[in-house]
């Protein structure tokens, strides 16, 4: 039985099994005898999981061990970069191919739209075809954390070109979006919180297809995640100039790829970046500003007062209850931040205040127990030092007896 | 209405006349235990005879004002029992209540908040009094044979002292406790040899939970207290066995004795008055704070400790290393241990000049290691990133949603289907 055992799996551990051991099959595979600088790029990849061969894509005679022979028949040695565009699709532009792995086929239709595909197709070399970003051997799906079109890689591979300062110069290209991309909310969301819904440079610009937005696109492009924003902007005085395009959207107070949030206490200052300092439109700002920093301020006031209530021991279920509430109107308040709809802000504001307020005189109360605790001090040591005195006495009142 | 009276009175006699013949001087452990008999033991004595005697009792003339330390831990003791029951009438030993009920004890029971914070600072006070204690019969020497085993026991109950402070400490079940214990098991887990099995059998389970919660509360309130009552009994039997340690001072023998009743009962009642006044002072004044209910899953940001000896060890690990924790202990250890083996007659301090100073250094030490310690706020090292209750209540700095909340993690990259010839 032992032995029965031993040998099977002395067997089992002789055969060749899955792509790792297909990459030396040579009859399928006999290009890595040369070319095995190659060939753990490749075996890492997804076409080898998928039995893609080497010839599948460069041609040539892989059962064949003399260089002339195995490069022989139809051998595409380095496709050029518009060749590897076409070879690429040849396969991932056939929907039924790509039907069974859940991909898109469009991609070499997206990439022509593109201002890289534009290029591409013009025979410009500086602009990168397919295998420029997702490698040429070493391909795999973007939810592989090892791609480099995985979320978290991508700023660093759209980065490769374009922080290179020479290379941009010549298409008047800036080379800070990325640094800009990584210290705004996306990045610090994205890196620093590991949160996948942030969007990267594809996010915004398409994959295939990036391009910047135009300035009347803007809007939408923020839209599709800051969906209640987007209306609220719509809704307000600022809509139909960034619907025409005379006010570039978002961008106008937040910048593109820094993505600024504007603080409470610097609103009314963005305001004055378009409008006149005295203008009413700068005045509301104003009114904006001063009523947001107070909702700010009853906001953390609320927090530390159930802090308090915490450390003395309090419950403080309702306080928590009371203190969502706040949270949720003093949220809604970046909405007419952007519809600008002051009746509405004050409403809100005026929600967070009393919220706040319910909260902050619980604490007062609670405090003033506190307080009123100490005054057992009184009779205690009233009572305490008129024991100990009056024992003295009789103390005294001995010793001076002799007894 | 005579006839009355007269039936009475004379059941009462009858009762008093049975009581005294069923009652021996066994009974008389139970004042013993709360300090109310002194001089020497007398088997053979009747309960009346034996508290007359007591209180007859003529204490040496150079006891002083120095020797009502053990008393005063004796008393804050007594007071730690009371509260403590008094206490349990409410607390609840689970996960689900101790931290809930400490919140209504302090917040809904009429001066729940006093017996909790008296409960708390004498813990506090008791370990404060019982070195003063121990620092008192060390500098005097009156730890030197007949009276060493005293020393032990007297050790013992230092430990005991301890052990309460460290299961109560878990009790309320606020982050700062979880976490302090949580560190403290941590570091006592990996002592060599015997550390593992130890902290397998405190905590009961893979890490702090209910189940060392319900432990902790075991020994706090029903292993520990046994243990304190013999060995209380046995400290006291003790002392009256071979009575207080002569003075270093010879002309101090001379003083004139003082008797137990009422004069020593008097100066005793006026320290006893003053100390609870004190306690009850520093219950009102500095009521301890309560943290965030605990969660295992997130340590806070401080850790505020609440006990003179984690006030210590947090001043030592912050200011001297793990090693300096060490040190110091040993030090503790070596003091606790050298009265075995000096036993030399010398009681003078000039004339004990190495034992004076390592007794110096840990007294000092210790005093000054509580104040700096109470000072330092450490952040528990092993921070693993959640949202908790604490963070909820982080106002943003402007309006809005902060950001999209977390979305579903990334698929994990396909497998390889296993397509390959023979793969396992």
């Amino acid at each position: 039985m032992m032995a029965a055992w031993l040998v099977s799996a002395w067997l089992a551990a002789a055969q060749p099994g899955g792509a790792l051991q297909g990459v030396q099959d040579t009859a399928a595979y006999g290009c890595v005898i040369c070319h095995a600088d190659k060939r753990q790029a490749f075996q890492m990849g997804v076409h080898a999981e998928r039995g893609i061969r080497c010839a599948d894509c460069h041609g040539g005679n892989p059962a064949s061990f003399e260089v002339r022979t195995a490069h022989a028949g139809r051998f595409l040695k380095r496709p050029t970069k518009i060749g590897t565009a076409q070879l690429c699709a040849s396969c991932h532009s056939d929907p039924d191919r790509m039907r069974q792995y859940g991909l898109p086929s469009g991609q070499l239709a997206e990439l022509k739209t593109s201002r890289h595909g534009e290029l591409l197709f013009r025979g410009n070399p500086d602009v990168p075809t397919c295998t420029d970003c997702h490698d040429a051997h070493l391909i795999r799906p973007p939810v592989d954390a090892r791609s480099s079109v995985y979320p978290a890689n991508i700023a660093a591979t759209c980065a490769r070109c374009h922080e290179n300062v020479s290379l941009m110069r010549k298409y008047g290209l800036p080379t800070t979006q990325v640094a800009e991309f990584r210290a705004g909310a996306h990045g610090v969301a994205l890196y620093q919180q590991g949160n996948f819904a942030a969007p990267t440079c594809v996010g915004c610009h398409g994959s295939h297809a990036a391009l910047p937005p135009k300035v009347t696109e803007i809007v939408h492009v923020c839209d599709r995640c800051h969906v209640e924003l987007g209306r609220a902007l719509h809704q307000g005085p600022h809509g139909p100039p960034a619907a025409s395009g005379r006010l570039p959207g978002c961008l106008g107070c937040h910048t593109n790829h820094a993505t600024e949030r504007v603080p409470p206490d610097r609103i009314a200052a963005t305001c004055t970046r378009c409008h006149a300092p005295e203008s009413p439109a700068a005045q509301r700002g104003q009114v904006i500003q001063q009523q947001v920093v107070e909702a700010t301020g009853e906001l953390q006031a609320a927090a530390a007062a159930i802090e308090d209530l915490v450390r003395a021991g309090r419950p403080v279920t309702d306080e928590r209850f009371r203190y969502q509430s706040a949270l949720t109107a003093y949220q809604q308040i970046a909405e007419v931040q952007h519809s600008l709809d002051l009746d509405r802000l004050d409403d809100l504001v005026r929600q967070v205040s009393s919220l706040s307020r319910a909260i902050r005189s619980t604490e007062e109360a609670a405090a003033e127990q506190r307080w009123e605790h100490r005054l057992i001090l009184v009779p205690v040591w009233f009572l305490a030092l008129s024991a100990a005195v009056l024992a003295g006495f009789k103390l005294s009142d001995l010793k001076r007896r002799g007894e | 209405m005579r006839r009355w009276a007269g039936a009475v009175g004379r059941w009462l006699a009858h009762f008093g006349a049975d009581l005294r013949a069923s009652l021996d001087t066994g009974v008389l452990a139970v004042a013993r235990f709360v300090g109310l008999l002194y001089g020497p033991i007398d088997p053979q004595a009747r309960i009346d005879e034996a508290l007359r005697k007591a209180l007859r009792y003529r204490l040496p003339g150079h006891v002083t004002w120095r020797h009502a330390l053990g008393g005063i831990s004796y008393l804050l003791f007594m007071v730690l029992v009371a509260t403590g029951v008094l206490l349990s009438f409410y607390y609840r030993p689970s996960v689900q209540e101790a931290y809930a009920s400490i919140q209504f004890i302090v917040s809904r029971i009429p001066f729940g908040w006093l017996v909790r914070d008296l409960h708390v600072w004498a813990a506090s006070l008791v370990v404060l009094a019982v070195l003063a204690h121990m620092a008192r019969v060390f500098f005097d020497a009156a730890y030197k044979p007949p009276r060493e085993t005293n020393w032990i026991v007297g050790l013992l109950l230092m430990f005991l002292v301890l052990a309460f402070g460290a299961t109560g400490y878990l009790l309320p079940w606020d982050q700062w406790a979880y976490w302090t214990v949580s560190e403290v098991l941590d570091a006592i887990g990996r002592l060599p040899v015997l550390g593992g099995p130890l902290v397998g059998l405190l905590r009961g389970d893979a890490m702090v939970s209910g189940a060392t919660l319900s432990r902790f509360f075991a020994l706090h309130v029903i292993v520990l207290p046994w243990l304190a009552l013999a060995l209380l009994g046995y400290h006291f039997t003790l002392v009256r066995k071979h009575g207080v340690a002569p003075p270093k001072d010879p002309a101090a023998v001379a003083r004139p004795p003082v008797p137990f009743f009422p004069h020593h009962l008097l100066r005793s009642f006026r320290v006893a008055v003053l100390v609870l006044a004190v306690a009850v002072s520093a219950a009102a004044l500095f009521p301890r704070a309560l943290g965030h209910p605990a969660n295992p899953y997130q340590p806070p940001p401080e850790l505020v400790s609440t006990w003179v000896p984690v006030d210590v060890s947090l001043a030592l690990i912050r200011y001297a290393g793990g090693w300096g924790f060490a040190l110091f202990t040993l030090l503790g250890l070596s003091l606790a241990f050298l009265p075995l083996f000096d036993r030399t007659p010398e009681r003078a301090l000039r004339r004990r000049p190495v034992v004076a100073m390592v007794g110096l250094v840990f007294f000092l030490g210790f005093g000054v290691l509580w104040v700096v310690g109470h000072g330092v706020r450490s952040v528990v090292p092993r921070a693993l990133p959640a949202r908790d209750m604490r963070e909820e209540l982080n106002p943003p700095p402007s309006p809005g949603l902060p950001l999209p909340e977390r979305g579903p993690t990334p698929p994990r990259p396909a497998e390889p289907s296993g397509r390959g010839p023979g793969r396992s």
